[in-house]
């Protein structure tokens, strides 16, 4: 017992987070989410044992088993429900929430949409590969039209549904975005995400080199922009001054809709409201100011 | 009327069927507290259409309430009725349809709207002619007429009323006193005042004209408890707080509703949490998030509902999350009928869910089970960390009765179980050293025990194994589980004093207050007649072959589909566990309650005919 307090005192290092390795293929970008979000518990010195990992089912899914936290690896599409059970009950634990674009956009959208609306308090992150990857490719809801799959091999139909759309339509009070292979920025984008109070939407773009080799280009940098501000989240260091940089204030709800809707790739933070309520502090509040009763008492209402 | 006709009887059941939304249930409610007030017995089952207000004057509309009053304890509804007093012909000929009045039942109809353009009421009347009932059709004379008329017709409940009190001779004080206690505070002094006076000139018109009238003997020696009176999914509720479950999250859905409704007034006050989740599926997920995290939750449900917590039900199993679940069964399949009771969920709760999935499942016998069920429920699940489900039904959610005031617990843990209810579910306490698949169980927060849990099969560390000894251990360990419930489960109870014979009629659940009734009338006629009613079908308990080898015949009635092809969910279960040629005799799903002379009728049709 002695030397657990003392492990949880001194300082996290990446070896105490990790668990066995992972199974996914060669040069997955879950390996780079999954690295980044391990140095960032540790720069901020968040407890693993403070910490849940709440995830659905996909090669994202797995997430939780690499990190030596507590976690739930749940079911598909149900990790936002499993989460709000945490949220409710447990607001001194760190919740953070791994989903894939199947399992967050589609079986779990209608969790997705309640989730940012209820607000409650855990950092989202969905990892988009724009495809369903551990089901052998299949067409999600963010496949890019003409994209073969195994279910559209002639291309898939439709046009993809835009996350950050999606997020900002539904009121989220945090929106961001950042890629598997931007280490710092991912770091950086979590960092403000962990910050913020409610649910924080992190759109991932996730590299799927099994299934989609050719999707999102990571040796150049032209096809996107970052977004800044002095109260957002730098540029990566790596790339800052070979890609285009835009000031963008992350209150002006606006230009945030103006920036989701370009065709244009933007990372960053598109929208933060620090002020919107949470859900399951409204919740708990209930308790705080009912009249306290005594459980000897349940029957008196009922007495003849 | 001085020459009036006084039936002395132990026990009386009376209906009142008005429109929805014209406040039969509430007039019921009045006249049965006033009736327990007095020491009487009073068992109350609210007839409720599933739209919200259909219009009046058609079948759907049909809303009313069955009382029935005894001066012993009763534990249903019974078989038929006495008196039905209808508000007008519709709803009345809908009600003949259920074919639950007594051969002398006495019907008192309102001919108010006599004059509509219509022939329905002469069709009615002939049909109660034909059936050979007796019919007393009265009209509300102008006074009291107008008041209801200034009242926008909203409370002629109360004229009907009076005449019930008077009929079952409620001492007037007692009602008037109930009346007050309900709407004095809400409703405005004038209008309070039109209520009394409706009351009044109903209780007078029956004293004048109605010739006959009952009297439910009573015995207040033995009566002298503090009483409560209380519906199921109430007592259910106030069983979740006594359980000390904290976190209750649900969907809408009829007739679970009433339990979220309940609870979100009071949980609070006791440190508890109702949460209204986007879909079923959410529901179940955050109680299991919850539980997780080491708070006891439970989530409430009906058919549709559970259809889709199943995959999450199957999830806690393999996780090892323990979880109560709520299911109040309707009548089904798809949406069927949402406010009549089936127990048709049987076998999609037993083997719902995909792969072999252990749970647990009981059924609640009575209102006081629901009290003691999230007790029960609670300790199981955190005992062995599966689902655990607690069955009720539409007519045990929705039927209110009197009864002495049960005793509270207070649990706090799994281990605080009282010995109490333990006795009271006919089960010993569980084994300290349950094996679980994973070894280690620490709740979220616990320094040093970082897990992960999974739907992936594990071994025991939790390290996902697909392994094929890995595989079958973990079926090994979670089946062992529910072994050692079974172990625990004392042999089920034989009504009466017939341990052999002739006949054993065997119910689950709801089905108990009318198998024990049954096999009364059986034994007291000195026929070799018994019967049983399990709460445990997952597991079930032991015995069961030894008691049901004694008997010539096993039987079951239950609330569930079977025919000569097909057996009912129950029999079923009971013929795979026993291989004996247990079937179903009662095993209709008309959506109304098994009755007791329903029961008697088979038996004697089939075994004494
Ligand atoms: C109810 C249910 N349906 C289907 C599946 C099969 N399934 C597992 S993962 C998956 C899709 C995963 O795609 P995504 O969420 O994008 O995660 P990725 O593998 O791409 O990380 C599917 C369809 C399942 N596990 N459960
Ligand atoms: S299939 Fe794609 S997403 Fe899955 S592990 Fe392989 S590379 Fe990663
Ligand atoms: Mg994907």
């Amino acid at each position: 017992m002695v030397d657990l307090v003392q492990k949880t005192q001194s300082a996290l290092t990446i070896k105490d987070l990790n668990t066995e390795n992972p199974r996914w293929c060669v040069g997955c970008g879950d390996f780079g989410v999954l690295m980044g979000f391990k140095r960032f518990l540790v720069e901020e010195s968040i407890l693993p044992h403070e910490t849940v990992n709440v995830s659905g089912i996909g090669c994202s899914g797995r997430v939780p088993f690499y990190v030596n936290t507590y976690g739930v690896h749940a079911i598909h599409g149900r990790p936002i429900t499993v989460a709000m059970g945490i949220a409710l009950t447990r607001p001194d634990l760190k919740l953070f929430v791994h989903s894939g674009d199947g399992d967050a956009l589609s079986i779990g959208g209608n969790h997705l949409i309640h989730g940012i609306h209820k607000n409650f308090n855990c950092v989202f992150i969905l990892y988009d590969n724009q495809l369903y990857a551990l089901t052998k490719s299949q067409s999600s809801p963010t496949t890019r039209k003409g994209h073969p799959t195994n279910t559209q091999p002639q291309g898939t139909s439709l046009d993809p549904i835009a996350p950050i759309r999606f997020a900002l339509g539904l009121g989220a009070s945090f929106v961001a975005s950042t890629a598997d292979w931007l280490p710092d920025h991912f770091i950086n984008t979590l960092k403000v995400a962990y910050a913020h109070k409610g649910f924080s939407f992190v759109h991932v773009l996730q590299r799927c080199p099994h299934f989609d080799p050719d999707n999102f280009d990571n040796k150049s940098s032209a096809w996107f922009s970052f977004l800044t501000h002095e109260k957002g989240i730098p540029p990566d260091k790596r790339l800052a001054d070979k890609t285009e940089t835009i000031v963008h204030d992350p209150s002006d709800e606006a230009e945030a809709f103006r920036f989701a809707n370009s065709q244009h790739t933007h990372f960053g933070l598109f929208y933060r409201n620090p002020d919107k309520p949470c859900y399951d502090e409204m919740i708990r509040q209930r308790i705080v100011k009912a009249a306290k009763r005594q459980r000897s008492t349940i029957l008196d209402s009922y007495k003849i | 009327m001085d020459n009036k006709t006084i039936h002395h009887v132990r026990v009386g059941r009376f209906e009142l069927l008005m429109d929805a939304g014209f406040g039969a249930q509430k007039a019921g409610d009045i006249l049965i507290r006033a009736f327990a007030r007095i020491g009487k017995y009073v068992f109350i089952e609210p007839m409720i259409p599933a739209e919200i207000s259909p219009p009046a004057r058609s079948r759907p509309a049909l809303s009313g309430v069955i009382m029935r009053v005894a001066e012993f304890n009763l534990e249903n509804i019974g078989n038929n009725t006495d008196v039905i007093l209808a508000s007008h012909e519709v709803v009345l000929d809908r009600r003949i349809d259920d074919e639950e009045y007594n051969p002398n039942c006495r019907i008192l109809l309102d001919m108010c709207d006599k004059d509509l353009p219509s022939a329905t009421y002469d069709n009615v009347l002939q049909r109660i002619k034909d059936l050979r009932l007796h019919i007393y059709p009265f009209e509300v004379a102008p006074g009291p007429q107008a008041i209801i008329k200034s009242l926008a017709g909203k409370a002629k409940n109360m004229y009907y009323l009076g005449m019930l009190a008077c009929i079952y001779n409620a001492p007037e004080e007692f009602v008037i006193n109930e009346i007050k206690l309900t709407f004095g505070a809400k409703l405005r002094e004038d209008v309070f005042k039109k209520n009394i006076d409706l009351f009044g000139y109903g209780y007078q018109y029956a004293k004048e004209h109605i010739p006959f009238g009952y009297e439910v003997k009573s015995d207040p020696g033995k009566n002298s408890h503090e009483k409560i009176l209380i519906d199921g999914n109430s007592a259910l509720s106030m069983g979740v707080i006594d359980a000390g479950i904290k976190l209750v999250s649900g969907y809408p859905i009829t007739p679970a509703s009433s339990i979220l409704h309940t609870l979100a007034k009071v949980l609070p006050s006791f440190g508890g949490m109702v949460h209204q989740a986007e879909d079923e599926i959410s529901a179940i997920g955050t109680a299991i998030g919850a539980y997780y995290a080491g708070t006891p939750a439970m989530t409430c449900t009906s058919g549709p509902g559970l259809s889709l917590k199943q995959e999450f039900i199957g999830y806690a199993t393999a996780a090892e999350i323990p979880i109560i679940i709520v299911d109040v069964q309707r009548s089904g399949p798809s949406t069927g009928m949402p406010t009549k009771t089936e127990q048709s969920d049987l076998l999609s709760v037993m083997f719902g869910s995909h792969g072999d999935n252990a749970k647990i499942v009981f059924g609640v016998f009575d209102i006081i089970d629901c009290l003691y069920a999230p007790q029960l429920a609670r300790y199981l699940a955190e005992k062995l960390r599966l689902p655990v489900f607690i069955m009720s039904d539409f007519q045990t959610a929705n039927s209110y009765k009197v009864l002495d005031k049960p005793t509270l617990f207070e649990m706090n843990d799994s281990n605080g179980i009282s010995e109490f209810v333990l006795n009271h579910f006919g089960i010993e306490r569980l084994p300290e050293d349950i094996a679980m698949v994973r070894t280690e169980q620490a709740v979220v927060g616990t320094p040093g025990k970082m897990r992960r849990v999974t739907g992936l099969n594990t071994d025991e560390t939790g390290s996902v194994n697909y392994f094929a000894r890995a595989n079958q251990r973990s079926h090994t360990v979670r089946n062992e589980k529910i072994h050692c419930v079974q172990r625990a489960l004392k042999q089920p109870k034989l009504f009466g004093d017939q341990k052999d014979g002739e006949v054993l009629i065997v119910g689950w659940g709801s089905a108990k207050g009318a198998v024990e009734e049954a096999v009364s009338y059986f034994q007291h006629a000195g026929q070799a007649v018994s019967g049983m009613c399990l709460r445990f079908v997952n597991p079930l308990p032991p015995m069961l072959k030894e008691i049901f080898s004694r008997f010539k015949h096993v039987v079951t009635v239950e609330l569930a589909y079977g025919d000569q092809y097909k057996h009912a969910p129950l029999a079923m279960l009971l013929r795979s566990a026993t291989l004996i040629d247990v079937q179903a005799i009662v095993c209709g799903a008309t959506g109304r309650p098994i009755t007791p002379r329903s029961i008697e009728r088979r038996v004697k049709e089939l075994f004494y005919g």
